[in-house]
């Protein structure tokens, strides 16, 4: 069997083509726990800061501090999954750094954007940080899939109508359609 | 410099050992995924995964979800051996010219 030069390029390219579509294939099963994680502390933040008003002020910091120590469990446990020196190992270590960079840029901008807006009420500062996370969808969508673009839409229009015509409901409807698109974005990712 | 691996450089068997290698050792794939991302249909995928089994480079596990039946394939040993040896005969050609 007689291989030239091109026929040689051409294989290690599709290659690494294939190569690629794992890593993607690994990166969306990867961030689908940690999206589900951060839905469910939406979602319960949102309902109890609904119906137990009383205990809004530190049920936030209790459910987002549970969905660190979760996500960091959840991302330890990724990192130990393949064997090491395995050029899965390797992808593993690029896509877990990737998500944490990503967390922290995402972290870093709602932070930056409430310090400059200055919300004036508890409710603009949750459609402003909940309205973020359907906009991110929207773009990656562009890039991962028309799914994760319909589903970041929808959401998108639903906190956009809760936040001017809802506003009795806000908080559960922040809860139900905020943490909502993040556990069914969570969920989609699973199914890739 | 070894010869080519005339199983794995078929392009659809080629495509389908560099999937299964950047998973870590003994993960699954299932058969409709790795269809998908190879853009196969499934009786050209069958045949493919059919001569990598043959030859050792493959393991096929067939199961059940509920009543739906399901296949999956990882690289055995073997095939990841053989996988890496193609990928070296490869870049060698390249570098050094036949």
């Amino acid at each position: 069997m007689n291989v030239t030069r091109e026929e040689a390029a051409q294989a290690l390219a599709d290659i690494d083509k294939a190569s690629d579509r794992v890593f993607k294939l690994k990166g969306y099963h990867h961030g689908a726990p940690f999206f589900i994680v951060w839905g469910f502390v939406w979602l319960i933040a949102n309902s109890v800061s609904q119906f137990r008003p009383e205990y809004q002020r530190w049920v936030w910091p209790a459910a987002v501090g549970a969905g660190f120590v979760i996500s960091m469990v959840i991302g330890i446990a990724q990192s130990r999954k393949s064997p090491a020196g395995t050029q899965a190992a390797a992808l593993d270590r690029r896509v877990g750094s990737r998500i944490g960079m990503t967390s922290g840029v995402m972290m870093a901008f709602i932070a930056t954007m409430i310090l400059i807006a200055q919300p004036s009420s508890a409710d603009e500062g949750n459609a402003m940080v909940s309205i973020f996370f359907p906009f991110m969808y929207m773009a990656a969508g562009i890039w991962a899939g028309w799914r994760l673009f319909a589903i970041g839409l929808v959401t998108a229009i639903a906190i956009i109508v809760g936040f001017f015509w809802m506003r009795e409901y806000f908080d559960i409807w922040m809860g139900v359609f905020g943490g909502g698109s993040l556990i069914a974005g969570g969920i989609w990712l699973r199914t890739a | 410099m070894e010869g080519p691996d005339e199983i794995i450089h078929q392009s659809m068997r080629l495509r389908i050992a560099a999937s299964l290698n950047a998973l870590p050792s003994g993960e699954l794939l299932e058969f409709g995924k790795l269809k998908s991302m190879l853009g196969a249909t499934d009786g050209n995928m069958a045949t493919h995964l059919g001569a990598l089994e043959k030859a050792g480079y493959i393991a096929v596990e067939k199961d059940f979800v509920g009543k739906k039946p399901r296949t999956r394939v990882s690289l055995t040993r073997v095939g990841r051996k053989a996988f890496e040896r193609h990928v070296s005969y490869l870049k060698d050609l390249l570098e050094g010219g036949q």
